[in-house]
C-alpha cells in the first residue's frame, strides 16, 4: 500500500502535466479558434524548433546569459544579505533602497539600460542580475536575522572572529532560507530572461516566442510556451534535488517556490 | 527600540538613496553621461511633477491601477479560497498540490502570448496575467498558514460546540491571517511588476505603454517618469497593506 502511494506521489506532477494538456486539448476543440492550436499540434511543432540549429543556438545563448546573471547575483547577494541580517546599521542602510527598487519591474529597465550598453548580452545579463538579487538578498537577510544568538555567543566564546562567525555559523544556519531565495531567484531569472529578450528582440528564446506571435505562427508560439515552461519546471526540479541534499537536516518551509517576476 | 533609534534608522536609510541621486547628478555634471541618455535628476522629477498634474497621465495611472487591483483581487479570492480548501480537505489537496507544483515554477510571462490570442488585447488578458502571477504566493502562504494552525485551537472550538464548517472561518482563517497577509504582500509587489510588463508588451494605455512610447522616440526623461511612478505606487500600496495588516492583526503578539 505504501509502495503504491509513493509511486502515485512521485507520478502526481506528471499526471498533473498530462491533465493540464488534456484540458488544453479539450478547450481548443471547444473554442475551435484558429489562433488557439490544440495541445497535440503545439507538441508536434516542438521538434521543428529544437531541430533548427539557429533556434537551438538562440535558446542556449539565453540559458548562458541566465546562468551568468544568476551566478553573479547569487555570489554578491548572499554576503550582503547575511551582513544585513547580522548588523542593524547595514540593514537600515540598505532596506529603504531595496524597498524602493522592489516594485520596479527589472525588465522595464531594459529600454534605459539598452541606451547605455546596447542590445547585447551585457544589458540582458545586468537585468537578470538585478532581478535575481532582490529575493536572494531578502531571504539571506531573513535567514541571518533568525540565527540563534546563543550559537553566536558560543562561537565568540570559543574565539571565533566576527568574519569566522559569519562564515561558519551564520552561513550554514541561514542556508535553508538562502536556498529558498535562490530557488525563487532561479524562476525569476528565467522570467526576466524571457522578458528582456522580448524587449530587445535580437536573439534568444523570448525572441523566438514573440516573433512567432507577430508573424501569426501560433503553433510555434504555443510550442515555445511549452519549451520555456519545461525549462522552468526542469531547472526548478534540479535545484530542488540539490537543495534537499545540501540541507537534508532541515525541514523545507516551502516545497514550492514563490515566483516573482 | 525607542523612537530616537527608529528616526536614526530612517535617516540612515535615506543615505544610499541620496547617494544614488547624487551619483546620478555627478555623472552628468562631470560630463560622463550625455544628457540625452541620462537626464539630470532635477529635470526628471520636475517632469514627473508636471506629468502627475496632467489628466492624460492620470488616466494612464488609473488604467494601470484598475488592472492591478482587478488581478490582485482575483488572486486573493482564488488563492485564499483554494489554499484553505487544500489545507482543510485531503482530497482537494491531492488534486491541487501536483497542479500547483507544475504551474508555480512556470514563467507566467511566457503564457502572455497565449492569453493575448485567447482573450484579446484589452483588459482581460492583462488582468488574467496579473492574477496568475500573484495567485501562487498567496495560495501557498494561505495553505502553509492554514495547515500549521495549532490543533488544540480547533479541538477547543469544536469542544465548545462550533460546527465543523464554522471552524474554518472562525478559527483557521484568523489563525492563518499573518501568513496570508505575508503572501498578499508578495503578491502585491508581483502585481505591480507584472501589470507594468504586460502593458509594455502590448497595450494602448497604462504606465508600461508610456515607457515603451518614450523608448521608441528616445525621450530619456519620459522613460524615467513611469518607472519612478510605479516605484512610488508600489511603496504607497505596500504602506496601505502594512496599515491594513497592523489593523487586522492588532490582537496578535509581535507582528
Amino acid at each position: 500500500m505504501t509502495a503504491v502511494r509513493t509511486v502515485v506521489a512521485r507520478l502526481a506532477p506528471l499526471l498533473a502535466c498530462l491533465g493540464l494538456l488534456a484540458v488544453w486539448q479539450c478547450a481548443s476543440f471547444a473554442l475551435n479558434n484558429d489562433s488557439f492550436p490544440t495541445a497535440l499540434e503545439a507538441i508536434r511543432a516542438i521538434p521543428a524548433i529544437l531541430g533548427d540549429k539557429e533556434a537551438l543556438i538562440n535558446i542556449l545563448a539565453s540559458l548562458r546569459r541566465m546562468a551568468i546573471g544568476f551566478g553573479v547575483a547569487v555570489t554578491l547577494s548572499i554576503p550582503l544579505g547575511l551582513l544585513m541580517g547580522r548588523s542593524r546599521a547595514v540593514a537600515s542602510f540598505f532596506n529603504p533602497l531595496l524597498m524602493v527598487i522592489y516594485p520596479v519591474p527589472k525588465a522595464a529597465l531594459m529600454p534605459i539600460i539598452m541606451l547605455w550598453l546596447g542590445v547585447g548580452d551585457l544589458a540582458k545579463m545586468l537585468v537578470i542580475f538585478l532581478g535575481v538579487s532582490l529575493p536572494v538578498i531578502y531571504h539571506s537577510f531573513e535567514g541571518a536575522k533568525a540565527v540563534e544568538e546563543k550559537m553566536l555567543w558560543s562561537g565568540a566564546a570559543m574565539g571565533l572572529s566576527a568574519a569566522q562567525r559569519l562564515i561558519r555559523i551564520v552561513l550554514p544556519a541561514a542556508l535553508p532560507e538562502i536556498l529558498t531565495g535562490c530557488r525563487t531567484g532561479l524562476v525569476l531569472a528565467l522570467i526576466t530572461m524571457v522578458t528582456s529578450e522580448m524587449i530587445a528582440r535580437q536573439s534568444g528564446a523570448g525572441n523566438i516566442l514573440f516573433n512567432a506571435l507577430d508573424m501569426g505562427e501560433y503553433d510555434i508560439v504555443f510550442a515555445m510556451i511549452i519549451i520555456i515552461g519545461a525549462m522552468g519546471i526542469c531547472l526548478d526540479a534540479a535545484f530542488e534535488r540539490m537543495r534537499k541534499r545540501l540541507v537534508r537536516w532541515s525541514e523545507p518551509q516551502f516545497d514550492i517556490p514563490l515566483s516573482f517576476s | 527600540m525607542n523612537a530616537r533609534d527608529s528616526i536614526q534608522d530612517v535617516l540612515l536609510g535615506l543615505v544610499p538613496i541620496a547617494l544614488l541621486v547624487a551619483l546620478w547628478q555627478v555623472l552628468i555634471s562631470f560630463g560622463y553621461a550625455p544628457v540625452t541618455l541620462l537626464p539630470p535628476p532635477g529635470h526628471v522629477f520636475a517632469r514627473l511633477m508636471q506629468q502627475l498634474l496632467t489628466s492624460n497621465f492620470q488616466e494612464e495611472i488609473a488604467a494601470t491601477l484598475f488592472r492591478l487591483f482587478a488581478g490582485f483581487a482575483i488572486a486573493v479570492v482564488l488563492g485564499v479560497g483554494i489554499g484553505l480548501a487544500a489545507a482543510a480537505s485531503p482530497p482537494v489537496n491531492a488534486v491541487v498540490r501536483p497542479i500547483v507544483r507544475v504551474l508555480a515554477p512556470l514563467p507566467k510571462v511566457a503564457l502572455y502570448p497565449a492569453l493575448l490570442l485567447l482573450l484579446g488585447f484589452g483588459h482581460e488578458s492583462k488582468i488574467t496575467l496579473v492574477a496568475a502571477d500573484a495567485l501562487f504566493p498567496i495560495l501557498l502562504s494561505t495553505y502553509y498558514g492554514a495547515s500549521t494552525v495549532e490543533q488544540k485551537l480547533i479541538w477547543s472550538a469544536m469542544a465548545a460546540g462550533t460546527p465543523a464548517r464554522q471552524v474554518l472561518f472562525k478559527v483557521v482563517l484568523p489563525a492563518a491571517a499573518p501568513s496570508i497577509l505575508t503572501g498578499c504582500r508578495i503578491g502585491l509587489v508581483i502585481s505591480c511588476i507584472v501589470v507594468f510588463l504586460a502593458e509594455m508588451i502590448t497595450s494602448t494605455d497604462g504606465l508600461g505603454h508610456v515607457l515603451v512610447t518614450a523608448a521608441r522616440t528616445f525621450q530619456a526623461v519620459d522613460m524615467f517618469v513611469p518607472l519612478i511612478t510605479i516605484s512610488l505606487l508600489g511603496l504607497i500600496l505596500n504602506g496601505l497593506l502594512e496599515a491594513l495588516r497592523s489593523y487586522l492583526l492588532r490582537g496578535f503578539p509581535e507582528v
